[in-house]
């Protein structure tokens, strides 16, 4: 069970640098999520990580040892590809048998035929049986053992793809994005497969995805990636309250957080529109008396009223659109009273926010509203960079 | 059915039936041909049904006074030589076009296909020559190496046009599971790519077995003659019996079609299908 360690690693294709100067250190057991948009760089990563594709600079390490130069097969780890990759002309027995196949082929055993005698050799030795249907019976499989892949559904192929990895008891589990081509009800009910498989080995897994919601769900830790660079490394919580910057503030969460561009002065808000919000008591801020930043709040810490008359602490807005989702209410709108109704029942356009309203709120696009942002933990991001601005809590005045 | 099904049916099965004919009436025409006697071919009446009754002793009078069984496993040496020693070479070429990376890969695949813009009398002269120097003359071995060399390239077009069909991920599965790289043919991409396997090993046996002009230059010894010149050998400056040449014809079409039909059940599609999602 290594404890893996990325120390600046790059990879380059010709001129194209993919992955910039990678470092993290992952501890043991851990269900490690690498997670960003497509074409970030994470399946990259996790190839390199399997030894499949080479790293152009910087060191891997598996509990201290440098593998860069080690063969996949040596490095004692388990790949899931996006793609299954399954053995079709391999019944499931032999798809699931071949890691411990290979480990029991002697050189000439791969010469054709031979290694078709062999194949049903081993499949028949009563160890290897025994192996074979504690996986199937784990992964649900046993009534498909002599069946091709062709012949299974995506879901039954995908645990065919999770048995394979199991069958060894590796050191380390990869898994690049098993889940992406199944449907939701499968793919929620393979979550939780792969949570509690993770619970059960007790080993390391690394899991690369581009949704948020199986990175939150699923991993211990995740590492948030952009164009090769790490955005931010943490666990779930630590990303989804207090998000590095900008983009992992967009990244993370459904809907995202909410940024509003406003002017800090002092202990006081002040909008682009003229109204203003006042910090309240104890609450971090930024410690710059007066700057730009950009204010970040989560859907869920803002509240929606269908009122045209503004109360204290509270900003004027009007809906653009409300989906209602049953356990809750999803409202979009912008800030101020400037209904115009082109932009009503679009949320494809900036100065759009989003709440999170619990239960059902009937709200007509185009009508006034006023929404009360809750404060307390909210995130300040620097206007330029996007980087987070550290914040300190006031100290209490006498 | 309604009545446009109907006629789109008649119309496919008119069609196939008109196919069939074409490509059956050759073989029909040597049977029938084969069965009768030269007296009666040459008797001014067109003989349009085959008989039956001198079946045997037709095919016995042909096979008679000329080592036709000889003949016939000189072609099968010549075939099978060559099927093995393409497909060998196909397949190695062909995985290292498919999988790797090295200079001059386009260079060598033109090369291959340059190969087939040669007509095959323009190297008689240069491969007699050849062959001479190394002893290879009135030598079966000569044949198959210079059929390899037509066949080859071929072979290795088809089968790497198969192994580019196999996902890359099925393979670098195959390694992290412990698989060898000097593993990886026969352990996954052979098994994968038997069709066309059987498709370049069904052309590469008939290059080999048709085999005449270098076999009508380069072997003189009737004993060492494949089929085909064998078959040739039955024309004669004044006479050729005719029901003689048909009968050695249909011995010699016979195993042909026997390897056909056995290779030709693992030409099937659709092998991969299931291993990678799509």
């Amino acid at each position: 069970m290594p404890r893996i360690r990325f120390n600046g690693i790059t990879k380059s294709f010709g001129d194209h640098q993919v992955i910039k100067a990678f470092s993290a250190d992952v501890p043991d057991n851990e269900f490690l999520v690498l997670l960003g948009p497509s074409g970030c760089g994470k399946s990259t990563m996790l190839r390199m990580i399997a030894g499949l594709t080479d790293i152009t600079t910087g060191q891997l390490e598996f509990d201290g040892t440098v593998v860069n130069g080690t063969e996949p097969k040596e490095r004692d780890i388990a790949f899931v590809f996006q793609s299954y990759a399954l053995y079709p002309h391999l019944t499931v027995r032999a798809n699931i048998a071949f890691p411990l196949l290979m480990s029991r082929f002697k050189p000439y055993h791969h010469l054709p035929v031979v290694n078709t005698l062999m194949r049903r050799r081993v499949l028949r030795d009563p160890e290897v049986d025994a192996q074979v249907r504690r996986v199937a019976e784990m992964m649900e499989l046993t009534d498909y053992l002599d069946r091709r892949p062709r012949t299974l559904s995506g879901g039954q192929r995908q645990r065919v793809a999770v048995g394979r990895a199991l069958i060894r008891e590796p050191s380390v589990y990869l898994l690049d994005e098993p889940l992406s081509n199944l449907d939701a009800m499968l793919r929620s009910q393979m979550r939780a497969e792969i949570t509690a498989l993770h619970q059960r080995v007790g080993k390391s897994f690394v899991y690369v995805t581009h949704d948020q919601v199986e990175a939150m769900t699923m991993g211990t830790r995740i590492i948030v990636l952009n164009e090769g660079v790490i955005q931010q490394y943490g666990t779930p919580k630590e990303i989804y309250d207090r998000p590095a910057n900008a983009f992992v503030a967009r990244f993370i969460g459904s809907p995202p957080m909410n940024l509003i561009r406003c002017r800090l002065e002092g202990r006081s808000l002040r909008f682009p529109d003229g109204g203003t919000l006042q910090l309240p008591e104890g609450c971090p801020s930024p410690d710059s008396l007066e700057r730009d930043v950009v204010l970040g709040v989560r859907a869920e810490r803002i509240s929606v009223a269908p009122s045209d008359a503004v109360a204290s602490e509270t900003l004027p807005a009007h809906i653009v659109l409300s989906e209602y989702l049953g356990a809750e209410t999803v409202v979009a709108f912008k800030s101020g009273r400037r209904a115009d109704q082109a932009e009503q029942g679009t949320v494809a356009e900036h100065d759009v926010l989003q709440a999170r309203i619990p239960g059902e709120l009937h709200l007509t696009p185009g009508a006034d509203c006023t929404v009360r942002l809750d404060l307390t933990n909210a995130s300040f991001f620097d206007i330029d960079s996007g980087e987070r601005l550290p914040v300190a809590v006031p100290e209490a005045t006498t | 059915m309604t009545l446009g099904k109907k006629l789109s049916s008649v119309v496919r099965g008119f069609g196939i039936a008109v196919l069939v004919a074409v490509a059956g009436f050759p073989v029909y025409w040597l049977f029938t041909t084969a069965t009768h006697t030269t007296a009666e071919l040459f008797g001014g009446q067109v003989q349009w049904l085959p008989d039956l009754g001198q079946f045997f002793t037709s095919f016995t009078s042909a096979a008679s006074g000329v080592p036709m069984l000889r003949w016939l496993s000189n072609s099968a040496v010549v075939a099978f030589g060559t099927t093995f020693l393409s497909l060998t070479i196909a397949i190695l070429a062909a995985y290292a076009l498919s999988r790797y990376r090295f200079r001059g890969k386009g260079v060598f695949g033109f090369a291959l296909f340059a190969t087939q813009m040669l007509p095959e009398a323009l190297l008689v002269v240069p491969l007699y020559s050849i062959f001479l120097t190394f002893g290879l003359l009135d030598n079966l071995t000569g044949l198959v190496l210079s059929d390899t060399a037509f066949a080859m390239p071929v072979a290795v077009w088809i089968l790497k046009s198969a192994m580019d069909g196999v996902s890359l991920e099925i393979e670098e599965s195959a390694r992290v599971d412990g698989c060898p790289r000097y593993a990886m043919l026969t352990q996954i991409m052979l098994p994968l790519i038997a069709p066309s396997i059987a498709a370049a090993a069904v052309i590469t046996f008939f290059e080999g077995w048709n085999e005449y002009l270098f076999a009508n230059t380069f072997i003189t010894d009737e004993q060492k003659w494949p089929a085909s010149k064998g078959l040739a050998s039955f024309i004669g400056e004044f006479v050729t019996p005719l029901n003689h040449v048909m009968a050695a014809a249909l011995m010699f079409t016979l195993p042909a079609i026997i390897f056909f039909l056995f290779v030709q059940r693992r030409i099937v599609s659709g092998l991969t299908a299931g291993s990678v999602k799509g």
